[in-house]
């Protein structure tokens, strides 16, 4: 009797045992509430991709930061809380990135090799959430010229791209620079608005070299973000709302740093004042949403109108948020996420 | 005043110590430290002042290391290290301590989550995923010893850990070392 009553609770035992497997398993087949951590180990690099948000349709916002150099959380606030809500959304640490290690001499790091872990990550995600996954592109700043070479390499794992504010002609973006600098400080100065910063970007604009010049470049862009404060100060963007707190925790901040300085070291040289792709625009002919900030002084809304002309999609449109600068997803926040949410429900 | 290389009569675990202490830069990484030191050599210098005699002991000794350390807000941040090496430490009549720690050997393992690895057209799982380094490293710290107590010895380090091949270059890992030195031997 004693026996029996024994084996009856091993049984119960070894029952609760499935059961509690068995939902275990379910829990990880839930999709609609993905909160997982990944690398992808491309060409010696290790690379992780954060992978957050309603994945129940299988469809993934891949979000290539900027720099280079920079983090792929740094998007996660109000703005991606809202499209984690429509799709998973993928935050990548590109090569050389946030907390992406490797090993690789510096020929291994090139805008070539990071469009292609790109098309890495999608063969990962397909592996890992079934081969019926379904993918966006969404590129910021630098973000956005990558995102230009991994659809220029290989379009047709993305049923679309939303370029924010990213350049896909670096070359070009020195004298995008001194015009935009121009115009703006002029339209300032006219309008009482900090006249005497705009006057020192009046007198930068005379200073440096005509033509591009390395360090010049260094200068303007520095001086852009310092607009960018200027302009939101006279309230002409709005405050950035939403950035999450828990971020510096998250992310090594010397680290962080010193590859920011290493990437960027080893990529600008190839890429500014040389790098593109304007000229093959006409290839990519996904449907595209291009976001800017009006006030955007790192990469000057001109560029916005220049991409839209030329690139090939039949399904195409622009959107400029009015008291934006280079991050429309801080300081338009709610816009911005709708405008990507739309774009997703349409064209998934 | 006198100096004098102390008479080689003491045993392996009178000259061995062992320590065990906190180690991370107390924002992103943080854990554990264990290591045990070999007392080398050992110079005494002795000085009669009016306050009376003061001493001071410097010492070579070999040293090695094993720590673990990780960030609690990621998974993408953990490894341990184990390293090698020499100290030169200075003793006061007081018991204060200063060192420089020099571990031209060193290796560190970073673990990583979930990982897959695409070569061509293939993907596969990683089995126990991470990355080795060659991670040399360095260390300057105080402490102080008290001969009367179990535990005889506090210290607290700086330390600089460079990994290299890490990426296009090395990277240097910061940390601080605050722990205790103890001998088995003493009761």
């Amino acid at each position: 009797m004693t026996q029996a009553i024994g084996y009856a609770k091993w049984k119960m035992a070894l029952i609760a045992l499935v059961v509690f497997c068995l939902s275990s398993c379910s829990e990880e087949d839930d999709l609609s509430d993905l909160s997982d951590t990944i690398i992808v180990r491309h060409m010696d690099a290790d690379m992780p991709a954060y992978i957050f948000g309603n994945g129940a349709e299988k469809v993934f916002l891949i979000t290539l930061h900027g720099g280079p150099g920079g983090m792929g959380l740094s998007f996660r606030g109000t703005a991606f809380n809202s499209i984690e809500n429509t799709c998973a959304v993928v935050y990548f640490d590109q090569r050389g990135s946030g907390m992406a290690q490797g090993s690789y001499d510096e020929d291994g790091i090139s805008i070539d090799i990071m469009a292609q872990d790109v098309l890495a990550l999608v063969k990962v995600l397909r592996l890992k959430y079934g081969s019926e996954s379904r993918f966006f592109l969404l590129g910021h700043s630098w973000g956005g010229t990558l995102a230009t070479a991994t659809l220029l390499k290989d379009q047709r794992d993305f049923l679309g791209w939303i370029q924010v504010d990213g350049t896909h002609s670096p070359r070009d973006l020195y004298a995008k620079y001194l015009s935009n600098f121009e115009r703006v400080a002029a339209e300032q100065i006219s309008t009482g608005n900090s006249i005497p910063f705009w006057e020192s970007v009046n007198e930068l604009v005379e200073e440096v070299d005509p033509e591009f010049n390395r360090d010049d470049i260094s200068r303007l862009n520095s001086k852009a973000f310092d607009a960018e404060q200027e302009l939101s100060g006279d309230d002409l963007i709005n405050s950035p709302s939403g950035g999450r707190d828990d971020l510096v925790f998250q992310y090594n901040l010397l680290t962080f740093y010193w590859n920011l300085l290493n990437t960027q070291s080893l990529l600008d040289p190839d890429i500014q004042g040389i790098l593109s792709y304007t000229d093959r625009l006409s290839e990519i002919t996904l449907p595209t949403l291009i976001l800017w900030g009006e006030y955007d002084m790192v990469v000057p809304v001109a560029i916005a109108k220049e991409a839209y002309d030329n690139i090939g999609s039949s399904e195409k449109r622009v959107v400029i948020f009015e008291k934006s600068g280079h991050s429309p997803m801080g300081s338009a926040a709610d816009q911005f996420a709708a405008e990507v949410n739309l774009f997703i429900d349409q064209n998934k | 005043m006198h100096a004098q290389d102390q008479a080689d009569t003491s045993s392996f675990l009178d000259r061995t110590e062992f320590k065990v202490g906190y180690t991370g830069n107390l924002v992103w990484n943080n854990g554990l430290s264990l290591g045990g030191e070999y007392r080398w050599k050992e110079t005494v210098k002795t000085k009669e002042k009016k306050r009376g005699q003061k001493t001071v002991t410097h010492q070579l000794i070999w040293n090695g290391n094993l720590g673990f350390t990780t960030n609690f807000s990621t998974k993408t941040d953990a490894g341990a290290f184990t390293n090698c090496g020499l100290t030169w430490r200075r003793t006061n009549t007081k018991g204060r301590q200063w060192s420089v720690e020099v571990n031209p050997l060193g290796y560190y393992r970073s673990f990583l989550p979930e990982t897959y690895e695409v070569k061509g057209g293939d993907v596969s799982k990683v089995f126990l995923p991470g990355r080795s380094y060659y991670a040399p490293s360095l260390s300057i710290g105080f402490g102080k010893y008290r001969q009367e107590k179990k535990l005889t010895t506090w210290y607290f380090n700086a330390n600089v850990m460079l990994l290299t091949a890490y990426n296009a270059g090395a990277l240097p890992l910061f940390s601080l070392q605050y722990g205790y030195r103890f001998n088995l031997k003493k009761k």
